[in-house]
């Protein structure tokens, strides 16, 4: 797997304050998720658990269909970005963890771009973190997708 | 003061580059009339300032190593 998050976690006591990586090349696949649920078994206190899965939609628009979206991000500062909104989060909802991994570079139409995870004891708390935490990074950090075409012609993504 | 100027998403479209260097540049309300006169479209682009990682609002002084960047409206996710 060349996903970088397993590294990630196991580094985290050493540097709790330093932002975790969200980013990975390419789409997230379904095992990367399944593999993520899995590791969760042996945390006995979780009660529940919130999942997201941002998934790239062939839009019809004026230009043409989507067939894929390469994005890009200002990393430093989205990372720290998600940092601050990880803290708000934990601070606001009793949650025994979150994780959060977004594409960069191309990932077509039916492919996961987006994976937000929150646990806690009980359900309440991870669903509505999970949807406060979607909805803030969508709108703080500085991530950009470009949408190609069936035709290769490009756009810019407008989020809603 | 010379500075660095990163540039991001549908900026690039304009610009035709992700990274510019400008000189002269005292504070940011320089810096957006200087990137105005050479790429005259960006008037028509909403974009926000981002120094050292934090987006700016009001004209600021650029002094030393600063990260200057250009961030049109966020698409993630």
């Amino acid at each position: 797997m060349d996903l970088q998050v397993g590294k990630n976690s196991k580094n985290t006591k050493m540097s709790e304050r330093k932002p975790k990586n969200i980013f990975s090349k390419g789409p997230i696949p379904a095992s990367f998720i399944a593999e993520s649920i899995q590791k969760h078994s042996s945390q006995k206190a979780i009660g529940g658990h919130s999942i997201f899965l941002g998934q790239v939609r062939a839009d019809q628009t004026e230009n043409g269909i989507v067939k894929a979206i390469d994005y890009t991000a200002y990393e430093d500062m989205a990372l720290e970005k998600m940092h601050l909104i990880r803290e708000d989060i934990f601070a606001k909802y009793p949650l025994t963890c979150m994780h959060v991994h977004h594409s960069l570079g191309e990932v077509a139409a039916g492919e996961i771009c987006l994976f937000v995870f929150t646990s806690s004891a009980h359900r309440k708390a991870a669903m509505d973190a999970c949807e406060e935490t979607v909805e803030r990074l969508k709108a703080e950090l500085p991530v950009w997708g470009r949408e190609i075409m069936e035709d290769d012609s490009h756009q810019w993504k407008v989020n809603q | 003061m010379q500075v660095q100027v990163m540039i991001f998403g549908q900026l690039t479209d304009i610009t035709g580059k992700s990274e510019l260097m400008l000189y002269d540049i005292p504070d940011t309300d320089t810096l957006i009339r200087t990137l105005l006169s050479i790429y005259p479209a960006l008037s028509d682009t909403k974009f926000a300032i981002a120094l050292n990682k934090k987006v700016i609002r009001e004209n600021t002084l650029l002094e030393g190593d600063n990260n200057i960047a250009l961030l049109p409206p966020f698409s993630g996710g």
